[in-house]
């Protein structure tokens, strides 16, 4: 117990009146990352629960692993196919080499650890550039630096595609942190998702790098659309003719954001986040209802001239970031509706947005980023139309 | 407390002192503001009107200037514009009409009036109705020989109908410039067809193939045809550059100035 | 309020600025500050809107009967506005027309109508006319921030000469396009607003609920 030894030592220098006292959220920051807190609530009301902050934030992370892990496979397996016509270059190509991995393609060791090799540099951007900003406003603000961000820079890397050039990611980090999160007053009082909010500032502020056709497999001169324009563009038909059918974009060894591709790996996240009771199953219900049932009434209307209102549900589930962000965005606790009615109402605003932004919006063909957000704007009046429906009732019940 | 002092002023004095809520002086006053005001607005409006018209000329001209590669900056506009010849074209004859002033002609007033203009069923270009007249521009050697036509072209982009130019060599198929002077699309993205190094890609581009099918492309990757007849698409502005591709084909073809075009190379211009 | 005239030109400018402390006529800065020139411009109208139509409504004021007082000042407001417009458009066609209608909307912009009533009505003309310039060249000060930031980060340029060369024209600049669209100018003046605040702390407005602690039953 000597580390628990040190920490008591040097704690009097960090509270109040200590030497360093103005250093006390990152003192908090290592030692409760370390150790359970010892601070006991003293104002009611109590809730007892065995789950904390720092766990749910540690087992929404833990539900991510199996996209990092078909992310880095996706990512690898994309650049090693690309390889096979154009030749390979730039210093992961040298450092592959070097250690003698090669670029087969059909060797899933060997895609893992490429793709490893385009997956840290963006993660670790993410997290050095937006954990300054945590602890910066930790320390002036005097309030804890919180494991939240851990949740955030992992789904800020994971949706992220492959070839962002790194500044990028640090701007889009730092805008997420500071004005979708700390301007509101940090974790719990942010009403946009942070991890998004960067995600729509780089998507409106260099779209060239953010969407099109050359940024998803990170290779020079490789152009490949996604799923979703393709779809937009010739039909969900056609997806079959550029090489993509239904169960390769469920598995995931399509072209998209790192984190995004696989559906499978999505649902094993969601599986875990329900059982564990991180997830409010409200949500994820809410949101499939909305998108289910607007895709089907789209199929219904049918059109001549937009190929996208003939794209069925099941279509709209596995492409683009449907899965990936009903499972790990709209099911966020802070932004999301609070009130188990809300919820459902919530949820199926988002399902509802993402396919009339993806149908009958020329411009975007991706529209979860949006629909959530666009959700995440609406649940506090959701909440409140609820309440209050729920107080005229109870009064009326009472007269 | 004031009516004693009233009786020693004159009429002007007793009115600013009388109380300003009064009926007739809420009337009086509201009815002299109005009549001043819109005295002065008028009289502004009608001083300034025919510099403003000439601005609104000159703007036009100056874009004409610039698609045929003629504008400087500071240049006297009008004086460089001297050197073209309006002509108000009919499009399905393919032949100049005298029937209206190329000078005035206004075509965006042509292309919704129910007389000039009829409504396209076959609409690529998103413009819903369509003049029959048009103003297009000749630009003569100093021997008189045509050297370059000017022609207007306008369709519908991503989020705005794109008004613009399209330069062609006497020949009339070969392009010497293309440029869009008035559009709403998206900054950084499909508002890059300002670009200058995207706008010098039409120069010296084909029209039509040597068997005279119509060629020209807006895309991604050269067609069959070569890449004479291939503009590169705007990156990550596909919607834009579809919107472009959709307008040059409909204005280069049957609908647009393809009889105009055949006239041209048939030397009865 | 014994103000100096010099009070009355300086205080709008940070102080107590239009669009940082009353966050008024923000709906024009949105639109118009993509480019410097045009936020000059524009910058330069509303001032001299709010400085004219301060003083001519202040020579007025005591014959203005109250129950017309707002129309009487939105006529003499509208009718500055129009003879801007008009003027712009002879002798600044370009910029003009970039504005288009936002020149128009001057006659809505809070800040016109604010200083009018607020302040015209009860002072006399010279005063007013100060006040009214200087409130005009507070809301331009925050207009040509916001047009230097976008202009400059978003495009590359400053009054259209390039500083920074862009990746399109074969520099190195990779311009941020959210810039050149409005709503970035709602974080610009959010941050803006948020960076006076913070050093002029007497800015901030009081909370409206404060949190108690309950102590134990």
């Amino acid at each position: 117990m000597g580390l628990r030894n040190f920490f008591d030592r040097i704690e009097p220098n960090f509270v109040k009146g200590g030497k360093y006292e103005k250093l006390f959220p990152i003192y908090e920051m290592v030692e409760s990352f370390i150790y359970t807190p010892k601070t006991v609530t003293t104002a009611a009301p109590h809730a007892r629960s065995y789950v904390d902050m720092k766990r749910i934030m540690t087992y929404v992370v833990i539900a991510t692993i199996p996209c990092i892990i078909m992310g880095l496979y996706n990512v690898g397996l994309q650049v090693n196919s690309a390889y096979e016509t154009i030749d390979p270059t730039g210093w992961r190509a040298w450092i592959i080499s070097s250690l003698g991995i090669g670029f087969n393609a059909g060797n899933p060791l060997a895609n893992f650890a490429h793709g490893l090799l385009y997956f840290l540099p963006i993660y670790i951007t993410t997290l050095v550039v937006g954990g300054i900003w945590e602890v910066l406003f930790a320390t002036v603000r005097g309030h804890e630096v919180n494991e939240g961000f851990l949740v955030t820079s992992m789904l800020f890397a994971l949706i992220m595609p492959p070839a962002a050039p790194l500044w990028q990611v640090a701007l889009g980090i730092s805008f997420g942190v500071v004005i979708g999160k700390e301007v509101f007053g940090g974790t719990g009082k942010n009403f946009l998702n942070p991890a998004l909010t960067g995600r729509a500032f780089l998507y409106f502020a260099y779209p060239a790098n953010m969407s099109g056709d050359t940024i998803w497999t990170p290779v020079d001169g490789f152009s490949g659309a996604t799923a979703l324009s393709i779809g937009a563009s010739q039909g969900y038909q056609e997806l079959a003719a550029n090489g993509m059918n239904w169960m390769n974009s469920f598995v995931g060894t399509v072209q998209g954001s790192i984190g995004e591709v696989s559906a499978l790996a999505c649902l094993i996240g969601l599986a875990f986040l329900l059982i564990t009771k991180i997830a409010n199953w409200r949500l994820v219900v809410g949101c499939m209802g909305g998108m289910i049932g607007f895709s089907l009434l789209l199929n219904l209307i049918g059109s001549d001239t937009n190929p996208m209102f003939a794209m069925p549900w099941y279509w709209h589930f596995v492409v683009g970031g449907f899965a990936f962000g009903l499972v790990f965005m709209v099911t966020e606790p802070v932004s999301a509706s609070h009130t188990n009615v809300g919820r459902y109402i919530y949820g199926a605003l988002i399902g509802f947005m993402v396919v009339m932004i993806r149908v009958l919006n020329p411009a975007f063909p991706e529209g979860m980023m949006l629909a959530i957000l666009f959700g995440n704007v609406f649940a506090p009046l959701i909440d409140y139309f609820v309440v209050q429906a729920n107080i005229k009732r109870r009064a009326r019940r009472h007269v | 407390m004031s009516d004693v002092p009233n009786q020693n002023k004159g009429p002007i004095a007793r009115f600013l002192a009388a109380p300003p809520d009064s009926v007739g002086k809420t009337i009086f006053i509201a009815v002299t503001l109005c009549l001043v005001a819109s005295m002065i607005v008028s009289a502004t409006s009608v001083a300034l009107r025919p510099l403003q018209e000439q601005n609104k000329l000159k703007d036009k001209q100056a874009n004409v200037l610039q698609v045929a590669g003629l504008y400087e900056d500071g240049m006297d506009v009008i004086e460089g514009f001297s050197v073209f010849e309006p002509q108000v074209l009919e499009l399905e004859t393919g032949m100049f009409t005298d029937a209206f002033d190329a000078a005035s002609f206004d075509d965006r007033a042509a292309a919704s009036d129910p007389e000039l203009s009829v409504r396209l069923t076959n609409d690529p270009a998103g413009i819903g109705r369509q003049a029959q007249f048009v103003t297009v521009y000749l630009l003569r050697n100093d021997d008189g020989s045509l050297d370059k036509v000017i022609l207007p072209i306008h369709g519908y982009g991503l989020w705005s109908t794109l008004y613009g130019f399209i330069a062609l060599e006497e020949n009339g198929n070969d392009i010497f410039g293309l440029q869009f002077y008035d559009h709403g699309e998206t900054p950084g993205l499909g508002a890059e067809i300002d670009n200058p190094r995207w706008k010098a890609q039409w120069n010296g581009k084909k029209l039509a193939d040597d068997d005279g099918t119509l060629q020209i492309t807006v895309a991604k990757s050269a067609p069959p045809a070569g890449a004479d007849h291939h503009v590169d698409a705007l990156a990550g502005a596909t919607l834009t550059s579809v919107g472009v591709d959709n307008l040059v084909r409909f204005w280069m073809g049957e609908a647009g100035f393809a009889p105009f075009l055949e006239n041209l190379k048939a030397g009865e211009i | 309020m014994a103000q100096t005239k010099r009070d009355l030109l300086i205080d709008p400018l940070v102080d107590n600025n239009p669009i940082t402390l009353q966050v008024l006529g923000i709906c024009s800065a949105l639109a118009v500050t993509s480019s410097l020139e045009v936020s000059m411009v524009m910058a330069l109208a509303v001032t001299a809107v709010t400085g004219f139509s301060s003083m001519f409504i202040s020579v007025l004021r005591n014959q203005i009967p109250g129950s017309i007082r707002i129309i009487v000042q939105m006529v003499i407001i509208a009718s500055l506005v129009i003879i801007v417009d008009q003027v712009l458009k002879a002798y600044a066609y370009e910029v003009s027309k970039t504005l288009s209608v936002f020149v128009g909307l001057i006659i809505t912009n809070c800040i016109v109508m604010g200083r009018a009533e607020a302040f015209a009505m009860k002072n006399p003309p010279i005063d007013s006319f100060v006040d009214g310039v200087g409130n005009g060249l507070g809301y331009g000060a925050l207009l040509l921030t916001v047009g230097f930031i976008r202009e400059l980060f978003g495009a590359g340029t400053l009054f259209g000469f390039t500083i920074l060369p862009t990746v399109n024209n074969g520099g190195w600049y990779v311009p941020n396009g959210m810039l050149l669209l409005p709503p970035s100018a709602f974080f610009i003046i959010g941050l803006l607003i948020w960076a006076v605040r913070s050093w002029k702390p007497g800015q901030v407005e009081e909370r409206e609920y404060k949190i108690q602690v309950v102590e134990g039953h």
